[in-house]
C-alpha cells in the first residue's frame, strides 16, 4: 500500500476537546511508517466501511475520522471507541499517540 | 439416561447471554446455570469471563454491588475482575478510585432519592480501569464504566490530563449516563444530547457534594477538578458555577462552554456541541441551588432528578427542560413557592423564561438540522 497522507480527528470524550492532524509521507521513521502501513495493510483499509458506528455515539466516547490518501484512492472511515472494530483499536492507538504529542508540541 | 436441560444443548452462548440480561428472573437463572456449565465442562478461564461479562447487569439482592475490572492497557472490555463487592483494598489506586466513587454515587442515588442503583433495580455498577494506554477520557459504553489512565505513556513534561478515577464527579457523571438511558433516554445529539451532558455534570457534582457533605455555597462547582496537570493553566473540566472559565491554556485552548442562550454555539462537531452547551443548563442548576442554599443535592437535586425520571423524553430541549423543572418545583413544594421561585431565577440567568413555548433562539434544528440529518450526522425524525 502506497499512502501519501493519513488525516486524522478526534472528537467528542468527556472533556469534549477535538484533536487533529495531518501526517504526510515522510513524517514519521521508517520504523513508524512501516507500522502504520502493515496495519492499514492487515485492516484492508479500502475496504472498510466509511460508517463504522452505531446508532448513535455512546455518552463521552471518542468519535474518529481517518482518511488514507494514496495516488489513486481516497477513503474515509468513521468510527467510536465503542464501535471500533478489535482490529482497528491498534490503528486508533497509534495515530492518537501521534496526535496527542503533536498537538502538545505545537 | 442421562437428563439436561434442553438450553443447554440448543441455544448458542451469544443468545444465552442475552437471555441472562434480559430476560426474566426465571430465564436469567437458567441462562446464567447454563453458561457457568457451559465454562466449566469447557474448563477455559475465557469462558468462565464471558459468563461474568454476560451477567453483569442481573439484578443483585441486597443493592450496592461493584466489580471493578482491569483492562491491562488493553481495549477488550470489561477486562479481568480485580475486586469485587466487599474486598479489601487493591494495591491499585485506580481500582480503589473506581470502587470507592461508585459507591459514593450508588449511596446518593439510593439515600437520597430512593433508586436503587442505574436501573433502580440493582443493577449491578461494572467498572473498568487501565483502558489502553494513552487513553485520555472516560466514558459510558452503554452498559459499564470505562476509564482510561490519562496521559500516563507521554514524558512527564508533555501530560496535561491524569487518570480519570481522580475525579470522584467524573465516576458520578459516567453513571448518571446510566440512569438517563434507562429514564429520560436524552438522545445524545444538540440539545437533548447537551441536557443528558448536563444531568451527568449536575449528579456528578452532587456526588461530590454529598460525599464531602458541602452546601451549595461552600462547592466549587468545578467538573473534573484534579483531572488536569500542573502542566495546563486550568482548574478543571468544567465550570457551573462560571461556564467558559476551567481552563486558558496555550494547548488545551479556552473553555468553549456558554453560560447564556445567547451565546448557544451551532456546531457539528462533538455531537452538535454536547459537551459544549451543557454549561447553559448547568448554570441554570447552579444558580437555582444557590438561591435556595443549603445541600444542593436536597431541593434543587430532587427537582432535577424527578424531572430526568419522570418528565423529559428522548428529544427534550433546554426550554422542556426549564418548564418541567418550574412545573416539577410546584408539584413537590408547592406553587409559587421559594423554589419555585429559585428554578425560575435559574432558567432566567441563562435566558430562558419559564412558561416560554417558542423554540429559544438560535435554533439548532431548521436548515444545519436538517443538512446534518442529510449527512446521517443526526438522528432521522
Amino acid at each position: 500500500m502506497d499512502v501519501e497522507r493519513i488525516k486524522f480527528e478526534r472528537t467528542g470524550g468527556f472533556a469534549g476537546m477535538r484533536i487533529a492532524t495531518d501526517i504526510e509521507k515522510g513524517d514519521l521513521s521508517e520504523e513508524q511508517s512501516q507500522a502504520l502501513l502493515d496495519i492499514l495493510d492487515a485492516l484492508d483499509f479500502p475496504g472498510l466501511p466509511e460508517h463504522l458506528m452505531g446508532d448513535s455515539s455512546m455518552p463521552d466516547e471518542f468519535t474518529y475520522t481517518i482518511t488514507v490518501e494514496a495516488d489513486d484512492w481516497k477513503h474515509t472511515v468513521v468510527t467510536g471507541d465503542s464501535s471500533a472494530p478489535e482490529k482497528m483499536q491498534e490503528l486508533l492507538q497509534m495515530l492518537n499517540r501521534i496526535a496527542r504529542r503533536r498537538a502538545r508540541k505545537d | 439416561m442421562h437428563k439436561h436441560s434442553p438450553i443447554h444443548c440448543i441455544i448458542p452462548p451469544d443468545m444465552l447471554k442475552n437471555i441472562a440480561t434480559k430476560g426474566t428472573a426465571g430465564q436469567k437463572n437458567m441462562a446464567m446455570s447454563t453458561l457457568k456449565v457451559s465454562a466449566q465442562m469447557r474448563g477455559q478461564r475465557q469462558a468462565l469471563e464471558d459468563f461474568k461479562a454476560a451477567t453483569f447487569r442481573v439484578a443483585a439482592i441486597g443493592g450496592k454491588e461493584r466489580i471493578i475490572y482491569d483492562a491491562k492497557n488493553g481495549s477488550n472490555l470489561p477486562g479481568t475482575v480485580v475486586r469485587k463487592e466487599g474486598d479489601a483494598p487493591s494495591a491499585d489506586v485506580a481500582v480503589n478510585e473506581a470502587y470507592d466513587g461508585s459507591g459514593v454515587t450508588y449511596d446518593l442515588y439510593n439515600d437520597v432519592y430512593k433508586r436503587n442503583s442505574i436501573d433502580a433495580n440493582g443493577m449491578r455498577l461494572d467498572s473498568t480501569v487501565h483502558y489502553r494506554t494513552g487513553y485520555d477520557n472516560a466514558f459510558w459504553d452503554g452498559e459499564q464504566m470505562v476509564y482510561g489512565d490519562g496521559d500516563e505513556d507521554l514524558p512527564v513534561s508533555e501530560r496535561l490530563f491524569n487518570r480519570f478515577t481522580i475525579a470522584l464527579d467524573v465516576i458520578g457523571h459516567e453513571l448518571t449516563h446510566g440512569v438517563t438511558q434507562f429514564e429520560a433516554k436524552l438522545q445524545y445529539f444538540q440539545q437533548p444530547g447537551a441536557l443528558n451532558e448536563s444531568m451527568s455534570d449536575v449528579f456528578g457534582s452532587l456526588v461530590k457534594q454529598y460525599h464531602l457533605q458541602q452546601t451549595a455555597a461552600a462547592a466549587d462547582w468545578i467538573i473534573g477538578a484534579g483531572l488536569l496537570t500542573a502542566n495546563v493553566n486550568g482548574v478543571g473540566i468544567r465550570s457551573m458555577k462560571a461556564p467558559g472559565t476551567a481552563y486558558d491554556d496555550p494547548v488545551l485552548g479556552k473553555d468553549p462552554q456558554p453560560a447564556h442562550m445567547k451565546d448557544y454555539v451551532t456546531t457539528i462537531s462533538d455531537n452538535g456541541g454536547v459537551h459544549i452547551n451543557s454549561g447553559i443548563p448547568n448554570h441554570a442548576f447552579y444558580v437555582t441551588a444557590l438561591e435556595l442554599g443549603g445541600f444542593a443535592w436536597e431541593k434543587a437535586g430532587q427537582i432535577w432528578y424527578v424531572t430526568l425520571k419522570d418528565r423529559l423524553t428522548a428529544s427534550s430541549k433546554f426550554q422542556d427542560c426549564a418548564n418541567l423543572t418550574y412545573q416539577v418545583a410546584g408539584e413537590l413544594f408547592g406553587a409559587g413557592g421559594l423554589e419555585q421561585q429559585a428554578v425560575k431565577k435559574g432558567w432566567d440567568a441563562v435566558g430562558l423564561q419559564v412558561g416560554g413555548t417558542e423554540p429559544p433562539p438560535p435554533s439548532d434544528g431548521g436548515c444545519l438540522g436538517a443538512l446534518l440529518r442529510l449527512l446521517g450526522a443526526a438522528p432521522a425524525k
